[in-house]
């Protein structure tokens, strides 16, 4: 702490901001746990509104998670076994509701740390961050800024991992030369749309048009569908769309009689999509989050515990629920409990502290914390990521690829799209 | 590019043909009972949920599943109409915020039984009638068409050539000397309420197949009802098909050519334009149904 105060100079202003967090922290109920108490962890995600599909699911998949520790004997600290436990708010999505059940969860609920989605979120909860110096992960690490020390994106880098699809896509189809590409106008839309023309212009494929923005309340797709079609695409990008949005899409592009390759960050559900179109018409549609019974994930490098059986639990727990972010909050508890046990204790700073020392064990691998260059931080955890293709109607990854040897291949892309579109750290107000 | 517009044109007058169902009901109750229905939108969506419940759950034949859908919503109208605005009828006020409350117990009913998650609803046809190999009309879009067409064309049958068309018009244009005709206003305020209400719920049941659905689905309706029915006239039926027409080609044009983002804008401006040339709306006037 002190380097940092010495290479950044310790100003009038950094005294007071410091002084106040301290003040403030003073005034914290005590972290400090007696034996045996459960640990609490807070939930604060969407579980209900339009993008309760990347909350409730996580939620779930925690629930698995606690049952599965807590009979495996909790987590041991320096003071002995505590069992875990979630405390969930639901925040609709909305900044201020966030901002009230963050304050919650710390105040009343005495959390040691606490998940979100992130996004559009963000933004409420980021002062109460900085004032209790409360850790929080988030799975949108667009959100993370030097501003903000404890929050973290160890997870998933949306939408950096995005590249990965479509340079495997460059790589085993180098037919397709041409894309287009829609997204809904907001703050997972945005930063996505930037990564894919990265992608894209990275693997030399040529978009044909401007994206395609569209209002998130927008529910009839066939003109954006006709829009994309106009220009006789090789490839239509899906970009980051709800699974809201991508099922009517990919419905409307079976109905408007499109044959060429689809890809999409997320396909949840892509049962219910086969059934609205054809197992022929979803053959090769690429995207980039597994279903935890693939048999690769079985391999030595993966760090998640025992996938395929958390993958059965969960679906027999909440048939036909699994989407893209069942196993992720769950994989960021496993993180999160690590380093409370090499730190012997829950306080957010002691935990940041071990998680940070080295290498972290991310789901797919063993990964790097980095981001610098894009967020101002080096808080996300990055490594491989899965490329995932439907092949007979099923997800199966075709490989990992890695986001960091993209990056230092292409990353002065990335940061140009980043900028065109705002989605810059120090861009964005 | 002859192409490109037949294609754009097919999309938007299914566009405008589930709006109109919807913006027309929207537009009789406010005629009739002087309500500003804010729940409407969560009628459209309780349409959708009975074509969830009868043909995703329970098997029943899509064609049947509608019609009992249509029905149920109706029967909600009637709720409403007898829950809430006959005892506020004196105030207009109370009857708007009534109808927010009863949204927001929609919404959390539908979150009750099904869940926040998008239901899914199998196709119920994949069926397209094509022209040429980049123009075709999906046959389920084709249905809600000519099921608007159908209804709507009933209605102003029922409106224009019926002796209750004819008491529910007087009572919207003026309930005092309707009444003094004999016309009770409570039915014609009920059947008002159930023919409104039963639109928008053939318009959510029809739609169903077609879209994501989910507990908030009604909020982008009811903003673009609520758009149609000022820029055609606020009470106008008429005013309303021709403002959903309008829209729809206007919001679809601009989508396929721009963005859908610059459509919002644009559907918004519309109605600004409308507001300051016309206030009274396209079809405006004291005849309000």
């Amino acid at each position: 702490m002190l380097s940092k105060f010495t290479a950044s100079g310790f100003t009038r202003r950094t005294f007071l901001k410091t002084s106040a967090a301290a003040t403030a922290a003073l005034g914290l109920p005590k972290m400090a746990l007696a034996a045996g108490e459960p640990i609490k962890i807070g939930f604060l995600a969407p579980l209900t509104g339009a993008v309760a599909a990347w909350g409730k699911p996580g939620l779930d998949g925690c629930e698995i998670w606690a049952e599965r520790v807590n009979a495996a004997g909790g987590i041991t600290l320096s003071d002995g076994a505590h069992p875990v436990e979630f405390v969930a708010y639901d925040n609709e999505y909305d900044p201020a509701k966030a901002r009230t059940g963050a304050t919650k969860l710390i105040r009343e609920d005495g959390v040691s740390f606490i998940m979100m989605l992130g996004g559009d979120t963000w933004p409420g909860v980021q002062p109460v961050a900085e004032r209790t110096g409360m850790l929080f992960s988030t799975l949108l690490p667009s959100d993370l800024s030097p501003d903000t020390t404890t929050l973290l994106a160890p997870a998933e880098v949306h939408p950096i991992y995005n590249v990965t699809g479509v340079e495997w896509l460059a790589q085993n189809k180098p037919e397709l030369k041409t894309a287009v590409m829609c997204a809904q106008d907001d703050a997972l839309g945005l930063p996505s749309v930037a990564t894919y023309l990265a992608a894209f212009e990275a693997a030399g494929i040529e978009m044909l048009d401007e994206p395609l923005l569209f209002d998130p309340s927008t529910t009839d797709f066939a003109p954006v569908v006709t829009r994309l079609l106009a220009k006789n695409p090789d490839i239509i990008c899906l970009d980051t769309c709800y699974s809201d949005y991508v099922h009517p899409i990919a419905e409307q592009l079976f109905q408007q009689n499109f044959g060429g390759q689809i890809i999409s960050c997320t396909a949840d559900f892509y049962d219910q999509m086969i059934a609205k179109t054809s197992k022929d018409f979803m053959e090769g549609f690429i995207f980039q989050f597994p279903d935890f019974d693939d048999p690769a994930l079985n391999a030595d490098t993966v760090n998640f515990d025992d996938p395929n059986g958390f993958y059965a639990e969960y679906n027999k727990r909440h048939p036909g629920q699994w989407g893209a972010v069942s196993w992720e909050y769950a994989s960021i508890m496993d993180l999160w409990k690590a380093a409370a046990e090499k730190a012997g204790s829950a306080d957010p700073d002691a935990v940041i502290a071990a998680m940070q020392e080295g290498p972290g064990n991310h789901a797919f691998g063993d990964a790097e914390w980095w981001g610098e260059e894009l967020f101002g931080i080096n808080n996300a955890l990055v490594g491989d990521w899965p490329v995932v293709a439907i092949e007979n109607g099923k997800a199966t990854i075709k490989e990992f690829r890695s986001i960091p040897d993209w990056y230092n291949r292409h990353g002065d892309l990335l940061i140009k799209h980043m900028q065109d579109y705002g989605q810059m750290w120090d861009q964005r107000s | 590019m002859m192409e490109l517009l037949a294609q754009t044109g097919l999309n938007a007058v299914y566009a405008a043909s589930y709006i109109s169902l919807v913006a027309v009901g929207l537009v009789l109750i406010f005629g009739v009972m002087g309500v500003v229905n804010f729940a409407h939108g969560e009628l459209f969506m309780a349409g959708a949920y009975a074509i969830v419940a009868l043909y995703a759950d329970m098997h029943l034949p899509f064609f049947i599943a509608v019609p009992i859908g249509m029905l149920f919503v109706g029967l909600l109208g009637l709720v409403m109409e007898w829950g809430l605005f006959r005892p506020l009828k004196d105030n207009p006020l109370g009857g708007l915020v009534a109808s927010i409350g009863f949204l927001m117990i929609l919404q959390s009913l539908a979150v009750m039984g099904f869940g926040v998650r998008m239901e899914h609803i199998p196709p119920v046809t994949q069926e397209v009638v094509r022209f040429t190999d980049k123009v075709g009309l999906p046959v389920a879009r084709l249905y809600v068409i000519v099921a608007a067409v159908v209804l709507l064309g009933a209605l102003w049958y029922f409106l224009k050539r019926t002796r209750f068309g004819w008491a529910l018009r007087a009572s919207a244009q003026d309930p005092e000397a309707a009444a003094l005709q004999g016309i009770s206003i409570t039915q014609t305020a009920r059947i008002a309420m159930f023919i409104g209400a039963a639109l928008a719920g053939v318009a959510g049941a029809l739609t169903a197949p077609l879209v994501s659905v989910n507990p908030h689905m009604g909020h982008s309706v009811i903003v673009t009802a609520f758009i149609v029915i000022i820029v055609g006239g606020v009470g106008s039926l008429e005013g309303a098909i021709v403002a959903s027409v309008v829209y729809a080609f206007v919001h679809t044009f601009v989508t396929t050519f721009w963005d859908g983002v610059l459509a919002d804008i644009v559907g918004l401006m519309l109605m600004l334009v409308v507001l300051i040339v016309k206030p009274t709306g396209l079809f405006g006037s004291a005849d309000r149904a």
